[in-house]
Formats: structure tokens, C-alpha cells, sequence
């Protein structure tokens, strides 16, 4: 039975290997085939042949490779399902290193393309691992880091070319991951890697396979734990850094390849050094052999990057159900718990003062021709006008987010869970979508409802499959992640049509409040204040579900209708308030682990403190985003991630004394 | 408003302008285009997007330093456009989203040049006349179209004879990829009136996220090459150590020129510009070949 099932899974593969091959020489043969009768194959063909084709299929196999093994190497080293190259922040350090290159020194970009890069995708890994240091790389700590600071670098980069006015174009075209080719450069550059990565894995693959263990286990088998950890992750970075620098970002195959070699039978460190490169390879290889076939004369539809997440989302989601096991440690091991605090009331209180100083702040405070300024009076009054609706736009979607947030951490029992990560906001794009092209000029109830639906059914769908094993907090993750990235690659090709339905995506992508008009104000506050109101009735539920499905049942709680009534919630709160602020904002993810962390542990202190924390963190965030670079507006979500970020990850490294 | 409520009494006292006219009218942009047309026909706005780039890319007709800028033309500053004290303000069909927002500090004009599958040079003539109307300019405007289109004209005479093969007018994207200015673009359209084949025969290809491959060029031989700007400067290094790039048939007989800046999405002021340098560059392109 089992070889079988081995045998069938290697047919899969060499079946799925064979239709590339098939579509690689679909593209081989138009250049092969003189175009007229008489004609012979032109020189000019013969050079397109050997310069842009073959080329790119060559790159497609060692870029897929070298990707996949990246991913396995960090997953093995960091003990971590969910490490790969773009969720350890590489692709978005490298792309951040590689747009200042171009901004601040175009002459290292000119000579040095790939040190730029490395150093970048370095940095990053370097600065995630030193902040999780303490608390051991774990997983939990890893990923939530490394996700903040991708998405702090993105937005970094994504300011720095707004502020420079220069066109999105190569920027899109990188970040969009295009294997077009113009010589055997970048084969031979990421061949030369692969092929000392796979030596140096070979050599490393007794100390990996203990890597495996935990420390413990580790050191007293004597490895020497820390230079080898060091020198592959070093080795796995240098990896997927080539590739970002040679071809741009291709998200997914790093993560997917290792799941996929697991599961398709892979179990020794051996095996899946040999199956993980080569599923990479096949991925990307047949990936881009469809973007080639349904290219138009007029360019690719869907650039390659993102067609890898298009196909490999739906794979990854299919086989998540079918999943026995994971032989990594669990992620179940809770994060450290925190301290109660005693005077809970007080907390809040402060929250709340908070709170006002920032919308007070926000209010009378901004940047004019003249530098900075404190407007009383009729100018306060005039200026009410603009800042009062995005005031209160920031702060009623910070709110909302903050509550999806604690929603979706307690009914999963995951602290990972949040609207950004479990790609609910994206999914709301999707819904937003779909009404800007069904419907000629969707009025704001048909995008909410819209935006809304999408939420909801990527959230039902993840916590369909996920329920199917139980909340597995890995599975939902990677569901999670999966279905971001599905998302997130819907609406890039959107995108790249290019119609004014193309714009207003991307402007809501981007999240900013710029345009909020009193109508939007009363609309996104009113939609905070009915929807907020239905939390408190709900605490009861969110104190008791965390603590397991059997304990909630024993009180008497229906524990399938809750979630239901949960999920939905959540749901509709992301959806309105990503329809004012875009999907990426991480003040879901954040403001109910603050609350958390500071001390307000049960569900309605808890709540109060993260709407509240969520709050003034938007406010505050869009202030920035507004007077920093006046008169220039940089993204919203920049500044919720650069001020949420660092506490967070002070409070996640503080070694805690009552954790072990 | 209690100020230039003041202002514009005391211009009335001194100037007392014709009933009626618009000649005073304090004007904002938001789209280029428009605000190229404007100051061609000398109007200077109190206020407009994107100054620093504007500066740079579209490069004339230079905007006086007096001129407030307003930030990034998809996220104005409206702060800034409220303290301009605007009584008009010009934008677009790019800028649809913005509209609401717009009109609550004035009165907005928006004018259309850009329409997928249209030739844009009628109706950037209709906007600058539209201006012009609306301005209380419309000699000027008038004066601004016959400019074009005289110098136009004279430059396709020039031409004659001379340019023969159809030219592709490119931006580069990165060492792979280009975007193509087709027949819906002004550059297309302006080429066609200089009497050139157009060799990108269909719709632009603007889109950024799908543009085409470097290998596009070899499907149009004979096209001569006219690159607009920018051109980053790793793309253009790694062009020159590609093989495929020197093989093309255009690189190989020197039929590529890179022409100064020029707005992409410009109006008339934009057109000429490209008019005068396409017409350069394709004139330096056939005296090289012959000489």
C-alpha cells in the first residue's frame, strides 16, 4: 500500500514534470519553425532561441530549485513550518537594500546588483533572529517577527518610490517576478549557488538531521550548535537572495516545495533534500510554461511571481486536509503567559487618555509650506474639514481591526491570528473586486456587502478545512497564508489589466485615508459603533472557547454555533474596516497582543484595551503618513507597522522568568 | 475665505475687471497634462502635483517657483490645495476617485485625453480650447493649438523623404522588459502625424505588471527605436552585455536613440515635445546611416 501510494505520488510528479516539458517545447518549436514556407530559421530566431528561451526554462529549474531548498534548509534549521524565504522577510530586505541602491547610490546597483540584495535579505534575517534570540527562534516569535518586518520593509520601499516620484515599472516588474531572459547570466549566477548549496547541505546533513531534534538532544550529540545553525541558514538566505536579485520576488515555491516533498512521501533529511529542489523546480518550471502559453502578443497577462501563489495556493490548500502529520515540534507550545495586571481598570484608562492625546494631536497639529504647525481658531476650523474625517476614519477601522483581531485569536486559540495573516483583508479586496467589475458604479453598500462576503468566505473556507483535523495551528496558518497569497495574486493580475478598476485597487491596496469624506467619517464610525456594540454580549463566549472545545461543551456552551456567529463577526468588522484603510494594516495582529502583553488577560479587558489600542494606533499612524513628508503622503500601514513593531518585539524577546 | 474675500475686493477696486471675465481665476492642477496646457497659454497656477518630478519629467514649460506643490497627483494634499485658495481646479479621468474630495475646496474641471483604443491628440486640441474658454485665454489657446500644429507640420516636412521606416517608441522597464507606445498613446499619435508608420500597430502596452519581453523587438526588424526616458541605469549596462539586445536588428545598425524626458500622458506641450525630439533623433538616426 505505502509503496504504492510512494509510486503514485512519483508519477504525479514526473506527470506534472512531462506537461512543463510540453509546454517548454510549445515555445522551443515556434522558433525552431521558420515563419513562412520557404524561409529558413532565421538567425535572429536562432538567437531568440538560445539567448530567451532555453534560457528561461533553465532559469525556471534552478530558481525553483534553489528556492525549494532554501525553504528546506530554513525550515529545518529553524525547526519551523512556516519559514521560507518571504515570511523570514529575505525577498522584502532584499527589495527594500535594492531600492535605496537605486534611489541613494545607482552606481552600487549598476555593479553590484546581488551584494545589494544579500546584504539586504542578511539584514533582515539577522535582525528577526536577534529579536527572537531569547525567546529560543520560537516558531510563533519567529514568523510573527519576520512577517512585521517584511511587511515594515515593503512599505518602506514602497514610500521610498513614491517619495521619489519614480515610476512603479521596474518595481512592478521585479516584484511581480518575471523569468524573461536575456542571456545565460542569471542561470549560470543561480546555478553556481544552488550547486554549492546542495554540496554544503550534503555535507551538513548529519548536523541538520539533529538540528531537527531540540537543543538539548543536540549539543549532547555534539554539535556544535550555533556555527552550523549560522552557516546554513547563511547558505539558505545567499540562496533565495541570488534569485530575488537575478529575477525578482517568487513568493510561495519556498514554502510550498518542502510541504509538498513531506507530503509526498519524503520522509528522511536525504530524501527531501533531493525531492524538495526538484518539486521546486517542477513548480516553477510548469508555472511559468502557463504564463507563457496564455500570453497574448501583447505581453504577459500575469506576471510569474505571482502565478506561482495562483497555482500553488490551490495546491497547497487541497492537500492541507490530507495531511497526517508534521514531524516538527508543534506550535502548540503557547507563548509565554504574561503578567495580570490587578488594576485592569486603571490600564484602560490609560488607553483611553492615550487615545485622545492622539486624536487631539492629529487634529491640531500638521506640516504646512511653513514647517510645523499648531492650527487654533478659524484655521482649526477650516482644516477640521479634512483632518476630522480621517481621524475618524483611521480611528474607526483601527478599532474594528484591533476587535477582528482579538476575535480571531481567541476562537482559533492562536496568537498568529489576525485579519492580515489569515488573509481575510485580502480577501475583502477580492469581494471589492469582483463589485467594481460586476456592478458599473458600486455605491459604498454594495462594496461593504461585497467586501464583506469575500471576508467571510475566506474565513469560512480556512476554518472549513482547518475544523476537518481540529484547529491545528500550524494548518491554519498555512491555510492562512495560502490563501493570502491565492488572494494577493487574484489581485495583482487584476492589477496588471491595467483599467481604471486596475487604479482604484491599488490605490485601496496602498490603504490610505486621504480621500475619507464626512460621509465616509459618519459611515466607517457608525459601522465601528454598531458593530463594537455587539462585543461585549460575546465575552462570555471568548473567555470559555480558548480553553478547549471539551471544557466549553461542559458548560453548556454550542460551542459550532459560537464559532459560526464568531467567524461572521470577524468577518464583517475586517471587511469594513479594509474597505477604508486597505488590507495591510497589522493593527489586527498587534493592538490585542499589547493589550495582551500589558497585563489584560481576560477577554473584555482585553477587548476594550485592543479596539482602544488599535484606535490611537491608526490615528497616530495616519498623522505620520500625512505630515512626514508633506506634501508627499506615504502609506498608512509604514507607520502602524514602525510604531507596533519595535514593542511588540521588545515584549516578545523580554526573556520572561516565569515562562519556562 | 475672509481673506481673499479682502484680496479680491482690493483687485476689484484697482483693476475693475469686464463682467464675465475669467482672466483673474486662481487655478490648481492636478493632472500634468493640464497643467502643461495651462502654462503654455500662460496661466500660472497657484498650486500643482508632483512639482519635483514634474521638473524632471515632463520638463517644459517650466513651472515658476512661486507654484505650491500639492504632493503625489493620486494623494494630493488637500491642506494644501484648501490653503491655495483655489477657484478652479483641473484634473482628469485618471483622477475619477478623487473627484469628491476635489469639489469640496472648488469648482472641478475634468478633462479627458486618455481614452483606451483612441488617438489622444484631438482631444488634448479639445482640452486646451476647453481651457482656454474657461480661463478667459481663449486667443491664447487658440494661438497654443495653431503652435502645435504648425511646428508639427513643419517637422513631418522635414521628415519626408528622408524617415521611411516605421518606428517603435519604447520605455525600458529593467534589462528585460519594455513597454510600447501604440496607436492610443500621444507619442503614437504624434508619430502618425509626422507621417511615420507607428510599427507597434495595436493598443499601448502600459501596463506595468505584464509588459513585454526584450525579444518583442525582434518580431519588428526594420522599426527604427526612439527609447523615452527613464531609463534606469542597470537596465541600460546590463543592455549592453546582452547578447540578445546587441543581436537585435535595430541595436546592430545603430537605430536606437534615446530621446531627452517628456511626459507620458501630456498634452499638446507634451506632443510638440516629442515632435521636436523624435524628428531629431530620427533625422541624426538616417545621417548617421548615410554619413
Amino acid at each position: 500500500m505505502v509503496e504504492r501510494a510512494a509510486m503514485n505520488r512519483i508519477l504525479l510528479w514526473g506527470g506534472l514534470a512531462l506537461l512543463a516539458a510540453g509546454l517548454s517545447s510549445l515555445q522551443v518549436a515556434g522558433h525552431l519553425v521558420p515563419s513562412a514556407p520557404s524561409a529558413s530559421v532565421s538567425p535572429l530566431d536562432a538567437i531568440i532561441l538560445s539567448y530567451s528561451v532555453l534560457p528561461r526554462i533553465a532559469v525556471a529549474l534552478v530558481g525553483g530549485a534553489a528556492l525549494g531548498l532554501s525553504g528546506l534548509l530554513l525550515q529545518r534549521v529553524l525547526r519551523n513550518p512556516l519559514a521560507e524565504p518571504s515570511t523570514l522577510g529575505v525577498s522584502a530586505g532584499a527589495q527594500l537594500a535594492m531600492t535605496m541602491a537605486a534611489v541613494f547610490a545607482p552606481a552600487l546597483m549598476e555593479n553590484a546588483r546581488e551584494g545589494v540584495a544579500l546584504a539586504g535579505g542578511l539584514a533582515v534575517v539577522a535582525l528577526i533572529l536577534a529579536m527572537t534570540w531569547r525567546r529560543g527562534l520560537e516558531p510563533v516569535a519567529v514568523v510573527l517577527a519576520g512577517m512585521m518586518v517584511a511587511l515594515t520593509a515593503t512599505m518602506a520601499s514602497a514610500a521610498l518610490i513614491l517619495a521619489n516620484g519614480e515610476y512603479l515599472f521596474s518595481i512592478f516588474i521585479w516584484g511581480g517576478g518575471s523569468l524573461s531572459q536575456q542571456s545565460w547570466g542569471p542561470t549560470l549566477t543561480i546555478a553556481l549557488r544552488l550547486a554549492i548549496g546542495v554540496a554544503a547541505a550534503a555535507l551538513l546533513s548529519r548536523p541538520l538531521s539533529i538540528l531537527g531534534l531540540d537543543d538539548a538532544s543536540a549539543r549532547s550529540l555534539g554539535v556544535a550548535l550555533n556555527a552550523t545553525r549560522f552557516g546554513v541558514i547563511g547558505v539558505a538566505v545567499w540562496l533565495a537572495a541570488s534569485v530575488t536579485a537575478e529575477v525578482g520576488v517568487i513568493g510561495f515555491v519556498g514554502l510550498a516545495a518542502p510541504a509538498l516533498a513531506h507530503l509526498s512521501g519524503a520522509r528522511t533529511q536525504g530524501q527531501k533534500l533531493i525531492a524538495a529542489p526538484l518539486i521546486g523546480a517542477v513548480l516553477l518550471w510548469l508555472t511559468d510554461g502557463l504564463v507563457q502559453l496564455l500570453a497574448g502578443v501583447d505581453g504577459e497577462r500575469v506576471p510569474t511571481g505571482a502565478a506561482t501563489a495562483l497555482l500553488g495556493g490551490p495546491l497547497l490548500l487541497w492537500l492541507l486536509p490530507r495531511l497526517r502529520m508534521f514531524e516538527w515540534p508543534s506550535l502548540n507550545s503557547k507563548p509565554a503567559p504574561s503578567r495580570r495586571s490587578r488594576r485592569p481598570g486603571r490600564l484602560i484608562g490609560l488607553f483611553a487618555l492615550l487615545g485622545a492625546v492622539a486624536v487631539a494631536l492629529a487634529l491640531t497639529v500638521g506640516t504646512g509650506p511653513d514647517g510645523w504647525t499648531v492650527s487654533t481658531g478659524p484655521m482649526l476650523d477650516r482644516l477640521l474639514g479634512w483632518r476630522g474625517p480621517r481621524v475618524a476614519v483611521a480611528a474607526a477601522a483601527g478599532a474594528m481591526l484591533a476587535a477582528a483581531g482579538m476575535v480571531l485569536q481567541r476562537v482559533t486559540a492562536n496568537p498568529l491570528a489576525s485579519p492580515e495573516i489569515l488573509g481575510v483583508g485580502t480577501g475583502a479586496g477580492v469581494g471589492l473586486t469582483a463589485a467594481l467589475f460586476l456592478v458599473a458604479a458600486p455605491g459604498i453598500g454594495i462594496q461593504i456587502a461585497a467586501s464583506a462576503i469575500g471576508a467571510v468566505a475566506v474565513l469560512a473556507a480556512m476554518l472549513a478545512l482547518s475544523l476537518r483535523a481540529g484547529f491545528g495551528p500550524e494548518r491554519l496558518l498555512l491555510a492562512g497564508i495560502a490563501m493570502s497569497a491565492l488572494c494577493s495574486a487574484v489581485l495583482t493580475a487584476v492589477i496588471a489589466t491595467g483599467t481604471p478598476q486596475a487604479f482604484a485597487l491599488l490605490r485601496w491596496l496602498s490603504g490610505s485615508t486621504n480621500d475619507s469624506s464626512p460621509a465616509d467619517a459618519w459611515f466607517c464610525a457608525g459601522a465601528a459603533a454598531v458593530l463594537l456594540a455587539a462585543l461585549p454580549p460575546m465575552t462570555r463566549w471568548l473567555e470559555i472557547l480558548p480553553l478547549g472545545d471539551v471544557t466549553a461543551r461542559s458548560i453548556g456552551l454550542p460551542v459550532r454555533l459560537c464559532r459560526i456567529v464568531l467567524v461572521l463577526f470577524a468577518g464583517v468588522l475586517t471587511a469594513a474596516a479594509a474597505l477604508f484603510v486597505g488590507p495591510l494594516s497589522f493593527v489586527g495582529l498587534i493592538a490585542p497582543h499589547l493589550a495582551r502583553l500589558t497585563g489584560l488577560g481576560r477577554a473584555r479587558g482585553q477587548g476594550i484595551a485592543a479596539v482602544l489600542i488599535g484606535a490611537g494606533l491608526m490615528v497616530v499612524s495616519d498623522w505620520l503618513a500625512r505630515t512626514v513628508a508633506f506634501p508627499y503622503q506615504l502609506p498608512l500601514g509604514l507607520f502602524a507597522s514602525l510604531l507596533a513593531g519595535p514593542y511588540l518585539i521588545w515584549l516578545l524577546s523580554r526573556s520572561d522568568a516565569r515562562a519556562g | 475665505m475672509s481673506r481673499r474675500y479682502a484680496l479680491g475686493l482690493a483687485a476689484g477696486l484697482t483693476l475693475l475687471p469686464r463682467a464675465g471675465s475669467a482672466a483673474g481665476t486662481r487655478v490648481a492642477v492636478i493632472d500634468w497634462a493640464m497643467l502643461e496646457t495651462v502654462l503654455a497659454m500662460g496661466v500660472v497656477p497657484v498650486a500643482a502635483t508632483e512639482l519635483l518630478q514634474f521638473r524632471k519629467v515632463a520638463v517644459e514649460p517650466a513651472v515658476p517657483d512661486r507654484v505650491i506643490d500639492l504632493g503625489l497627483r493620486g494623494t494630493p494634499n488637500y491642506e494644501a490645495l484648501n490653503l491655495a485658495e483655489p477657484d478652479l481646479i483641473l484634473s482628469s479621468n485618471y483622477y475619477e476617485g478623487q473627484k469628491p474630495s476635489l469639489q469640496r475646496v472648488a469648482e472641478t474641471l475634468s478633462l479627458s485625453i486618455y481614452t483606451p483604443g483612441v488617438p489622444p491628440y484631438p482631444a488634448a486640441v479639445e482640452a486646451a480650447l476647453t481651457l482656454g474658454r474657461r480661463l478667459g485665454r481663449e486667443a491664447a489657446a487658440r494661438a497654443l493649438v495653431a503652435r502645435t500644429e504648425e511646428e508639427i507640420a513643419r517637422l513631418a516636412g522635414s521628415l519626408r523623404g528622408v524617415a521611411h521606416r516605421p518606428v517603435l517608441a519604447i520605455n525600458i522597464g529593467d534589462a528585460r522588459h519594455v513597454r510600447a507606445f501604440g496607436t492610443d498613446s500621444m507619442f503614437g499619435d504624434v508619430l502618425r502625424r509626422l507621417g511615420i508608420a507607428n510599427a507597434w500597430a495595436s493598443d499601448s502596452s502600459y501596463s506595468a505588471a505584464a509588459p513585454l519581453g526584450i525579444e518583442a523587438l525582434a518580431r519588428l526588424p526594420d522599426a527604427a527605436v526612439i527609447v523615452v526616458p527613464p531609463v534606469p541605469p542597470d537596465a541600460l549596462r546590463a543592455l549592453g552585455d546582452s547578447a540578445l539586445w546587441q543581436a537585435l536588428p535595430m541595436v546592430r545598425d545603430k537605430r536606437v536613440t534615446v530621446i531627452e524626458p517628456v511626459n507620458h500622458f501630456g498634452g499638446l506641450p507634451a506632443a510638440l515635445r516629442f515632435a521636436r525630439l523624435a524628428a531629431t533623433a530620427l533625422l541624426g538616426q538616417e545621417g548617421a546611416s548615410h554619413g
